[in-house]
């Protein structure tokens, strides 16, 4: 018998699609909360998303994707129930009265034409937290906007400090603003938990992704301030030389050297076989390394280009100079620092996928491990959450299944992705 | 509201910006936090350009500025035994210290997780180090573009297909990883609630890259194709950044009820984007230059904020690609009361970032103030907090201790 979990007893009520949010609840669930996630068979985007193995949906597809299991539904319980039916929204509101928790990204103002907004909620529940992820938040001239993961990476600023040196700005991530998000909103989760605990209170939480886009680029927003304007580097540095990637031996393989001063700097003369372009007394210094850059880079560039990534990273990093390669996923998979520190787990959701790797959490702690245990199928838990966080009877439960209010497979004329 | 963590006592001893972050989070919640800086130059990021006013100046580092609100400032020399006896009693009194040394380095100042239990027998230590306290590479040197290249971002994620790969600004898995942080701290606080008992954390930022992006490792276990930068490149309605008459925007096809060329035909006046050409997304690929050509001259002729204003009504979802300038000055983000004010005694009045959430519709980050200056809150800690006397700060003082 294993020890309890660290939120075992808590109860999270989820209503999410997409990222950001799903990817934060999953914090909660590795942590021993139950955190149970409501599906509707009209919207199953997300169990569409795949990945699926080799590309391919399988039978039973909606129960197959990669993205379930790496945050989708991982430690989760799936209660499939349509909540826009008057029958579905009567057990939706039982079970709030037992929960401590309920998230939403819905855009604002469909919880409250659906009755859940936070009053009407908190006053079945008068402990209860609430949660809702959106794009802009709940107030606002932009509150009504809809939004993707890139439309939101322009808009806190971020894509605007990326690209190429010199070049047009670029789009930061496909969903890092959709991690950080989620990271915020475990953050803002735990706070409220922590703060219930000292005081019996609940609260209302409007998390934005804009806003905590806008905290990740906090030097250029007091800088925008006193119009200092900062340039687009790619892997270049404001003020370091050779800081950037440099190609290496084979296809599309790169490694990056960071050099920080100039004990680096000597000491990377010094790995190249001290070539007498080196010795220019321009690059001597910090300020003529950066202003000479370009040219540094190529020279730099010249000499990294023949070479085997991963052994280069061991010379450099032995002599004490700032390198990293740009490893692929194949790389990471393989990768013996990662294998020994058991940073990845291979997990089976079921035979049909089979065995599949997943990156871990970056964070260990010993009391509290935070692996995937359990990863729900759809509607998997429509019975036992019913049951027992909704206190239904067997019947009541027999006819919400019989309407088509609870479901546990999509309908017969849903299409394969 | 008090802030949440207003009874943690938080003790940072970080040189990285991810400590510093991870630090600043908390302190933001209201959680009494001191940052302990080397006596002389302080933390490294006070030397990092640009400077508020433009001239070099270690309260003025805008990395510095923004990545300490609300922190108490000391100075100590953790390199001198007397520094070390010190940090000891700073750190019986903290519930959570951060450190981001090199992995082994502490331990072998004596100041490791071991000795600090015997001084605080439920202390939270939270390590962060760019590749974790063990392992094959616990003892490399890492950066910001170092994690990102070995967390797999950097080759699959930021730039153009046919480029190298471009990397992403502002130290982001440094901020990734720190937000980590928070997460395994908040973790650890309500196990030592429930249990007593303090924790040692292992975080790495090679591993916070690592889990960011969610197309990295199981795609490539799912499919046997590791992702690759560059899927957007060419995507004229879902991707492109195109300009506007006082900035830039990305369009998208949401909200159009799958008709995207008919509704954006309509919206932009272009009938022409009804052609053949450019009906589906594969031929919108294949065409992209041409459909350049017809959206960009419509969308030249809006301003920003009118065309976010006149999409949002349609239904419509695109993205302005706002400067930070912009940003600073959005009105949606000004009714929100989203920017924090702050007074500095060297960098003056600047709007802040607030956390990114509002508890019951108030901005947690409240009643705070801006980034120390170095060793600004000595005499207040040393001899307020430690009770030592005027005169034993000063031989501190004196033998550069402090």
């Amino acid at each position: 018998m294993s020890a309890p979990l660290l939120l075992q007893g808590v109860r999270i009520l989820t209503l999410e699609q997409v990222h950001a949010l799903p990817w934060g609840t999953a914090f909660l669930a590795d942590l021993g909360a139950q955190v149970i996630r409501i599906e509707s068979v009209e919207h199953l985007q997300d169990r569409k998303a795949g990945p699926f193995p080799n590309g391919k949906a399988g039978a039973e597809w909606w129960n197959e994707g990669g993205h379930l299991v790496y945050y989708g539904t991982r430690n989760k319980q799936s209660l499939c129930l349509e909540v826009t039916h008057p029958a579905g929204k009567e057990v939706f509101l039982k079970l709030v009265k037992n929960c401590d928790v309920v998230t939403d990204n819905f855009r604002p103002g469909t919880m409250r034409r659906l009755g859940f907004d936070h009053e009407s909620l908190a006053r079945i529940n008068p402990r209860i937290i609430t949660l809702s992820s959106t794009a802009y938040g709940y107030t606002g001239p932009w509150r009504s906007a809809g939004s993707r993961a890139r439309t939101v990476d322009a808009a806190c600023g971020m894509s605007y400090l990326t690209g190429y040196e010199g070049g047009p700005s670029v789009r930061a991530s496909n969903n890092y603003m959709d991690h950080s998000t989620g990271n915020n909103v475990a953050f803002a989760l735990l706070l409220a938990l922590y703060r219930r605990q000292k005081t019996g209170k609940g609260m209302r939480i409007d998390l934005t992704m804009q806003e905590t886009g806008v905290s990740c680029i906090g030097p250029a927003i007091l800088e925008a301030q006193h119009g200092i304007k900062r340039p687009r580097l790619g892997c270049g540095h404001l003020w370091k030389s050779p800081h950037n990637v440099y190609p290496c031996a084979g296809r599309d393989r790169w490694i990056a050297i960071a050099v920080s001063n100039d004990a680096e700097w000597v000491a990377l003369k010094q790995i190249m076989g001290a070539p007498p372009w080196a010795q220019d007394p321009r690059y001597d210094s910090a300020q003529g390394r950066w202003e000479n850059r370009h040219e540094l880079d190529q020279k730099v560039a010249d000499w990294t280009a023949t070479q085997d990534d991963k052994e280069l990273i061991r010379l450099l990093q032995a002599h004490g100079v700032c390198a990293g390669a740009a490893l692929t996923a194949e790389d990471l998979v393989n990768d013996p620092h990662l294998r020994q520190r058991e940073f990845l787990q291979e997990f089976e959701r079921s035979p049909a996928v089979g065995r599949r790797t997943f990156a871990g959490r970056p964070f260990r702690i010993p009391q509290l491990p935070m692996a995937i245990r359990h990863v729900a199928g759809l509607g998997e838990h429509n019975e036992v959450v019913l049951r027992e966080v909704a206190g239904l009877s067997q019947e009541e439960i027999r006819a919400l299944a019989a309407d088509g209010v609870i479901s546990h497979r999509p309908r017969a004329e849903e299409r394969a992705p | 509201m008090d802030g949440i963590l207003s009874e943690v006592k938080v003790l940072e001893l970080a040189h990285a910006p991810s400590g510093a972050f991870c630090a600043k989070l908390l302190a933001d919640q209201g959680a009494d936090t001191i940052k302990v800086e080397p006596p002389g130059r302080g933390d490294p990021a006070r030397h990092e350009p640009p400077f508020i006013g433009g001239e070099p100046h270690p309260d003025r580092s805008t990395a510095f500025l923004a990545l300490n609100t609300n922190k108490r400032g000391i100075t100590l020399d953790v390199e001198q035994a007397a520094g070390r006896s010190l940090f000891l009693r700073l750190a019986s009194a903290a519930d959570v210290i951060i450190e981001s040394f090199q992995p082994g380095r502490l331990t072998r100042l004596g100041l490791g997780y071991e000795a600090l239990r015997a001084e605080n027998s439920n202390a939270i230590l939270l390590s962060i180090s760019y590749f974790g306290q063990h392992g094959p590479y616990a003892n490399y040197k890492g950066d910001d573009l170092i994690a990102q290249a070995m967390g797999g971002y950097l080759y699959a994620v930021t730039g153009s297909a046919d480029r190298p790969p471009m990397g992403t600004a502002l130290q982001q898995m440094e901020l990734t990883a720190g937000r980590n942080g928070v997460i395994a701290i908040m973790a650890a606080l309500l196990h030592r609630e429930q249990t007593g008992e303090g924790s040692h954390i292992d975080l790495s930022v090679m591993e916070a890259a690592i889990s960011t992006p969610s197309g990295l490792i199981h795609p490539y276990s799912y499919t046997g194709r590791s992702p690759r930068r560059g899927s957007m490149d060419r995507n004229v309605m879902d991707g492109m950044h195109l300009p506007t008459r006082d900035g830039e925007v990305t369009l998208t096809t949401a909200g159009t009820g799958g008709r995207p060329m008919e509704v954006w035909a309509e919206f932009l006046g272009e009938p022409r984007l009804l052609d053949a050409r450019f009906a589906t997304r594969q031929s919108r690929t294949d065409n992209w230059e041409q459909l350049r050509e017809l959206v960009a001259p419509k969308l030249a002729q809006w301003n920003n904020l009118d065309l976010m204003r006149e999409t949002m009504a349609k239904g419509l979802v695109i993205g302005l690609v706002q400067s930070p300038e912009q940003v600073v000055d959005s009105p949606h983000l000004a009714e929100r009361g989203y920017f924090v004010e702050l007074d500095h005694p060297a960098a003056g009045t600047l709007k802040y970032p607030g956390p990114g959430f509002f508890f019951d519709g108030a901005n947690p980050m409240q009643s705070t103030r801006g980034a120390p200056q170095l060793g600004e809150h000595n005499a207040q800690v040393y001899c307020g907090r430690l009770g030592l006397s005027n005169e034993e700060l000063d031989r501190l003082r004196a033998a550069r201790v402090v």
